[in-house]
């Protein structure tokens, strides 16, 4: 009964003498209570505990038989009852946006005094007939901040008096409304920072990794560098080089349309397709074409890559790349003239109808010291320091200014002038040269740069060869016989015990049944060729056919879990060799496998 | 590559002499085949095959699975070290039975 006289919210500015009430309950009773909502939302970590709380003292305060917080839900179709106090449990009840008394209130945003319920046709009968209990009277006020509607706290049936709510209780409930709605507020936008730091957190997590997809710079007389600055957290732009095992770089640049995380996804495949197909498929136009074939596979819709794809060989210069729609690389040579170098393909992931054939176009430059450039157009439409773009003009006279730098000088010097570090950047910067003035020294000297395996070793191998054997027969089954004998007589004049000549038969025998068998497809026509070289620590050999190139994709060794007929033979081939490898096809066409044994040191080797 | 078939009392006995490859494998696919599809236990003798390829592997597992699929046997005996060696590289010693003589096989067939 005390809050029945108790002053409306607009009152409560009142001087401190009116604060006491007839009945003696001061006004600041009811601020007490606004204040300690206010501080339990504040400091509570559980908005739906503190929400129970409050709708638990709003209730008691105005003595009410029941109260209820209703919010509506994101997208503002449903009123969800988050907390509740009374004789009947409705939490987690929900009711249409526009249903009940509690719907016109959220709607209207204005705050209600039902003195009978029968009388009002909104009253929504529904609940009461659920739980049993008889709904009289309704207080109700709407919760919403700037315009947004949050829900509503409804109270039911006061105790007190003539069980009729007063208009000085729509003013208090009105009151504390508002900081419940501010609390909601605040703890959503709360939500909210989290939930766009736990993103950033997430895209950064994302560019770690894009990161480590990017090679390693090599040592600075390397001949290879690239760079990349994301315009964004994660990057649609890539590049790659890696060394293969015959001393030659494979190297690749791209750039993914679009931006943003569908770009980063989809550089992450295309990167991750090149290095590992890149290892194997020896020629780049070959070598763009299956990864194009596995982009449109699977490609979204409308997404694309633009991609430079190569190898180049320090020990003669030569560069050998594909372009698919990417823009022109530029030759800077020895002799300061500059050559654009334009696609002759679409980009990746269009059509794989687009291409003729089965490869993409390939281009073969001789360096002769001077430096190829790939970039993406992030490079040629950034902005200089006076805002023009640096375009193909500027980015030739970086290169002059900074030609006698080294490979990685260069790069930065171009980096540095349209990435000053004082704006965000209108794209993502990517950078590659092949840089061929390093190697040529090498050249003259003999030595070989960017090899896994040392130079003194190829040199060392390279000395001691020697062929022992070299026959040419038919593509015909009943020659292998022949083939398996002179492979084991080799083998046991080069010191093999009775196991390995019989492991390397079975290896060598197997690999000449591939050749009649998928590379001539069982014609009888074809020739095979071996050649078995002695080396101071390995057998090697070498099977040459004439056939057409195969796809050595599809060479691989069976799974052996799923033991079916046919298909063995490769992995004999990897069982027994050491190392079994197709090598970049002869320039007269067909296919050369490589399998090198390694010999067990001891002296029967010298017998 | 030559073959001979015998029967014994339990089982057919296949003995296949020479080399098993890709020039041969066809044949032995066929005898394999033909003496599993007489629905008695087969024992493959495999001591006088020098020289065995995946191709001829391809025909025992083809004939293993033919017999198991009409519930009948066979089993590899007296199996030369040269092909000893083609099976484990392929990890089908544990696929197939192998017993060391065709006695032993004859035992394991009656069991």
């Amino acid at each position: 009964m005390r809050k029945r006289q108790s002053v409306s919210v607009s009152d409560a500015s009142l001087p401190a003498g009116g604060g006491a009430g007839q009945a003696g309950h001061p006004i600041y009773d009811h601020l007490e209570l606004l204040a300690a909502m206010g501080q339990d939302f504040a400091s509570s970590g559980d908005i739906e505990a503190s929400l129970k709380r409050a709708v638990e003292h709003i209730t008691e305060y105005l003595d009410a038989e029941g109260g209820a917080l209703f919010l509506l839900d994101d997208k503002g179709e449903t009123l969800r009852c988050h907390a509740c106090i009374g004789p009947t449990e409705i939490t987690g009840l929900t009711l249409k946006c526009d249903q009940g008394i509690v719907g016109r209130c959220v709607q209207n945003e204005i705050g209600e005094i039902v003195r009978d319920v029968t009388k009002d046709a909104g009253f929504h009968a529904g609940v009461d007939e659920q739980t049993g209990f008889t709904t009289r009277s309704i207080l109700c006020a709407p919760m919403s901040v700037k315009d947004q509607r949050i829900g509503a706290i409804e109270l039911i049936n006061k105790r007190g008096g003539d069980g009729l709510f007063e208009e000085s209780d729509l003013h208090l409930l009105q009151a504390m409304s508002a900081s419940a709605a501010l609390a909601i507020h605040n703890a959503r936008q709360a939500e909210a920072l989290v939930e766009q730091e736990r993103i950033a957190r997430e895209l950064e997590l994302a560019a770690e990794i894009q990161r480590s997809l990017l090679p390693e710079a090599g040592a600075d007389d390397y001949p290879v560098a690239g760079v990349n600055h994301a315009a964004r957290t994660v990057s649609g732009d890539f590049y790659d080089f890696f060394p293969l095992d015959d001393g030659r770089i494979c190297f690749t640049l791209g750039d993914v349309s679009g931006k943003g995380m569908n770009a980063a996804l989809m550089m992450a495949k295309t990167a991750s397709l090149y290095r590992c197909l890149g290892k194997t498929v020896r020629q780049p136009g070959r070598l763009m074409a299956r990864i194009n074939a596995e982009i449109c596979e699977t490609t979204t819709r409308g997404m694309f890559v633009t991609m430079v794809g190569g190898i180049y060989d320090p020990s003669t210069g030569i560069v050998r790349f594909a372009n698919a729609g990417h823009e022109p690389p530029l030759f800077h040579d020895a002799e300061d003239n500059f050559h654009a170098l334009p696609a002759e393909a679409p980009p990746l992931g269009i059509s794989p109808a687009l291409v003729d054939g089965l490869e993409f176009p390939e281009t073969e430059l001789k360096l002769d010291g001077g430096t190829l450039y790939i970039f993406t157009d992030g490079v040629t439409e950034g902005y200089l320091e006076d805002g023009r773009e640096l375009e193909v003009g500027g980015l030739k006279r970086l290169i002059r200014e900074n030609a006698a730098l080294n490979v990685k000088g260069k790069l930065n010097a171009v980096i540095d002038c349209v990435d000053r570090g004082d704006a965000a950047l209108r794209d993502d910067l990517t950078l590659l040269a092949i840089d061929d003035a390093v190697p040529l020294d090498l050249r003259t000297s003999g030595g070989s740069v960017a090899v896994e395996k040392t130079p003194q070793d190829t040199l060392k191998a390279a000395e001691e060869e020697e062929i022992l054997l070299s026959l040419t027969v038919p593509s015909q089954a009943d020659r292998l016989k022949l083939i398996r004998n002179a492979v084991s007589e080799t083998a046991r004049f080069c010191g093999c015990d009775k196991d390995v000549c019989r492991d390397i038969v079975i290896a060598v025998d197997e690999a000449c049944q591939n050749v009649i068998r998928h590379a001539y497809g069982g014609s009888p026509n074809g020739e095979i060729s071996l050649e078995i070289i002695r080396r101071s620590d390995a057998l090697v050999f070498l099977l040459r056919d004439f056939a057409e190139s195969i796809d050595v994709s599809s060479v691989k060794p069976r799974d052996l879990d799923d033991i079916r007929p046919g298909g063995l033979g490769t992995h004999f081939m990897r069982e027994v060799m050491d190392d079994v490898q197709f090598m970049p096809p002869p320039a007269d066409g067909g296919n050369l496998l490589r399998m090198v044994k390694k010999l067990s040191k001891g002296p029967e080797n010298e017998t | 590559m030559k073959h001979e078939i015998r029967d014994e009392k339990d089982a057919i006995v296949v003995a296949l002499e020479g080399d098993v490859d890709l020039q041969s494998s066809p044949d032995a696919r066929k005898v394999l085949l033909d003496c599993v599809g007489r629905k008695r236990p087969v024992l493959v003798d495999l001591s006088a095959v020098g020289y065995i390829d995946s191709s001829g592997v391809a025909s025992l597992v083809e004939s293993l699975q033919t017999a198991k699929k009409s519930g009948n046997t066979l089993v590899l005996v007296a199996v030369s070290e040269g092909a000893m060696r083609v099976l484990q590289l392929a990890r089908l010693d544990k696929v197939f039975t192998i017993c060391d003589t065709v006695e032993d096989g004859l035992k394991q067939v009656r069991q």
